[in-house]
């Protein structure tokens, strides 16, 4: 076992810090060790997550960072007061864990609702996604003999007991097919929507006496859609449809690839897929990758994304740095299309028109569809300070679009820009918006990360041009 | 009359088809031995020629299904399996056989399963604990054990395979997923009461 001394350093220097209120992140350490001495009842699915593990405190760490910037600007009182329904859903939030896959989901979500996205913390995710999976091999073949009433020895030629990689609400094993083909086979946990219901009527229960006074409407909504989003996930069937339109939306020329889905080894809670050999962005960089590679993936990848977006009307919500594959023949392999929400037409015109009046610099036109996003019927009815933050946000967005020639996503003070402007809005309680901003902001904000640290740069407008000539009428 | 040792067999497993089939129509309270014999084309009297009770009957049938489930473990398990996950295998595959059981199985097992001291011992049932808890052993033996557990331990072990047992005869979840993660979590809790040890991660806060 760890000494506590090594988890609490280590735990120092992963928590988010409160510049102002808590610079050493000292307090919000000690917090955390006090609950985390605190019994609570586990049940079969936080074994794995209890306040006890380094990984588990981090994440709550981020949670508390994020429910105690709601109260920044309460009295002292209410800041006690506060502080302890924070302690009791921090407490809950451990109790919630073992489906590491959903819980880290919640923990990715609340961390991308447009309140908290510090650098550092698409690290901390990325470390968690993969965690040694929990399931035993016995297990896993229950839920084969539950879903095809074969052996994973004998449905495949050969199977790996052991997982390679954790995946979304479940774990993913190696194995090869009768005809030969290498696969990754993703298997759920069994019973995981359950429990996600339950996960979340726990956060609304415990996040409710926090929100009492701030847009607890729009929490509940966007918990909401959270949870539609996550029950979403838990069916392998919709991702395989997915992963197939997906796939036909790349030629070859592309250089981007979607593994292959193999129908007959796939259901609701198994999906088989071609294997893609390759490695993660924290290895790929470990070769320590010439600009030209950079900038190859980096374009790669935002083909791949404005690709769906244009051609699909889908925002790829989980921009998981897991879920992109450096291929060794440099290609981009995308996995993982669980969380993608698919646009509906009024959606899709409301994205576009905004992205429209920001690069005609039609300002009455933005404020239209800022004050749209942030559930206002009319700019006028929002604080003028209020609509300046909000649309400096979507111009920092837009940058991209409007340069000509290579854009460095790899640059430090842009990327920071994006995420100040988040604190700003976060710290102002300007949190409120349509359930959609979730995963377009995670969409957004999960891509940026991944080439602010993959340093890359691509000529992102003329990718656009080129994406948007592709774009696909309205579905309906 | 005579009858051949062949045709003894035929009608004992006519029988247990039928008696299934009524148990799971009519539910296990409310079917009747005479109900059995008639859809058997026997007499009543013939019927308890076979099997002296309703009771004995539908344990009869766990313990086939029981003993299928053991053959199952032994031909599924690769000698890879740690302990936990040896246990795991072991329970499962014997929960799969009695499956199509499931219907009526609650007030069965209630019966003649039973921890509490009884006037009527049921021979059936009480077999089938002793095979269980045989084949427990046996698998704490492959796994290094040197001592045989003592008596709290195996009772433990009892209370936790009966609690599953009743859970997983009354779960209502597609393919009763949510056993599985009982089953999962009883044995690890077992594992760890038996070896002193942590099974898995995050159990230094249970401490």
């Amino acid at each position: 076992m760890r000494s506590d001394k090594i988890i609490e350093t280590e735990l120092l220097e992963l928590l988010p810090k409160d510049r102002a209120n808590d610079p050493t992140g000292k307090r919000l350490a000690e917090l955390l060790a006090r609950i985390s001495m605190k019994k609570i009842p586990v049940n079969s699915f936080s074994r794995i997550w209890t306040l006890g593990s380094l990984q588990a405190r981090v994440t709550a760490g981020y949670l508390a960072y994020w429910l105690r910037s709601r109260f920044r600007n309460a009295d002292e009182k209410q800041r006690l007061k506060s502080e302890a329904h924070l302690a009791a859903a921090l407490q809950l939030f451990g109790a919630m864990g073992y489906l590491r896959g959903a819980v880290m989901k919640v923990g990715q979500m609340l961390a991308n609702l447009p309140e908290v996205v510090p650098e550092e913390f698409a690290e901390v995710l990325s470390a968690l996604h993969f965690e040694a999976p929990p399931m035993h091999f016995a297990m896993v073949r229950e839920v084969f003999l539950d879903e095809f009433g074969r052996e994973p020895e004998e449905l495949f030629a050969t199977f790996d007991r052991q997982a390679f990689a954790a995946a979304s609400l479940g774990q993913v094993h190696r194995a090869r097919l009768h005809s030969g083909e290498e696969v990754a086979v993703k298997i759920q946990y069994p019973g995981i929507a359950r429990t996600i219901k339950a996960d979340l009527r726990n956060l609304r229960l415990l996040l409710q006496p926090l929100c009492l006074t701030i847009d607890w409407q729009d929490t509940l909504a966007k918990l909401a859609d959270i949870e539609r989003m996550l029950l979403m996930e838990t069916d392998y069937t919709q991702e395989a449809m997915f992963c197939k339109l997906a796939r036909s939306a790349f030629t070859a020329a592309d250089q981007v690839v979607v593994p292959r889905i193999y129908d007959d080894y796939s259901t609701a809670r198994v999906l088989t897929a071609e294997y893609l050999p390759g490695c993660h962005i924290n290895d790929f960089l470990a070769t320590d990758p010439g600009q030209g590679e950079r900038d190859h993936f980096t374009r790669l990848l935002t083909v791949a994304t404005y690709r769906l977006y244009y051609r699909l009307h889908w925002l790829p919500a989980d921009p998981h740095p897991g879920n992109f594959i450096f291929m060794p023949d440099g290609r981009l392999g995308l996995i993982d299309f669980g969380c993608t929400l698919m646009l509906n037409d009024e959606e899709w015109i409301f994205s576009n028109v905004a992205i429209q009046a920001a690069l005609d610099r039609d300002l009455p036109g933005l404020n239209r569809s800022m004050a749209r996003a942030c559930r206002f019927d009319d700019p006028d009815d929002m604080e003028p300070d209020h609509l300046e933050v909000i649309r400096q946000g979507f111009y920092w967005f837009m940058e991209p679009w409007q340069q000509e020639g290579l854009f460095d996503f790899g640059d430090r003070d842009f990327f920071m820009r994006g995420i100040d402007n988040v604190m700003e809005a976060t710290r102002k309680g300007y949190t409120r918006s349509l359930p959609m901003t979730i995963w377009s902001n995670r969409f957004t904000f999960g891509g940026r990360a991944f080439c602010y640290k993959l340093k890359g740069r691509c000529e992102f407008r003329d990718i656009y041009l080129q994406e948007s000539a592709g774009v696909q009428p309205n579905h309906t | 009359m005579r009858i051949s040792e062949q045709a003894k067999q035929e009608n004992r497993s006519r029988i247990l088809d039928k008696a299934a089939e009524i148990f799971t129509g009519k539910g296990f309270e409310d079917s009747t031995t005479r109900d059995i014999a008639l859809a058997a084309g026997l007499a009543a009297g013939t019927l308890f020629n076979y099997f002296p009770s309703k009771e004995t009957l539908a344990m009869t049938m766990v313990s086939e299904a029981l003993v299928q489930g053991r053959e199952d473990y032994l031909r599924r398990c690769t000698g890879r399996e740690d302990l936990a996950e040896e246990l795991f295998l072991f329970v499962a595959s014997g929960l799969r056989r009695l499956r199509p059981l499931r219907p009526f199985l609650g007030p069965v097992l209630e019966r003649s399963l039973s921890p509490f001291p009884r006037k009527n011992v049921c021979h059936e049932g009480e077999t089938a604990r002793q095979e269980h808890l045989a084949a427990v052993q046996a698998i704490l033996v492959r796994q290094g054990f040197t001592e045989a557990p003592d008596y709290v331990a195996m009772t433990m072990y009892w209370s936790l395979y009966l609690g599953i047992l009743a859970f997983w005869s009354n779960d209502t979840s597609p393919n009763q997923e949510a056993s599985q993660a009982l089953i999962d979590y009883s044995i690890r809790m077992f594992v760890q009461l038996i070896t002193g040890s942590g099974a898995a991660g995050g159990d230094e806060h249970a401490e």
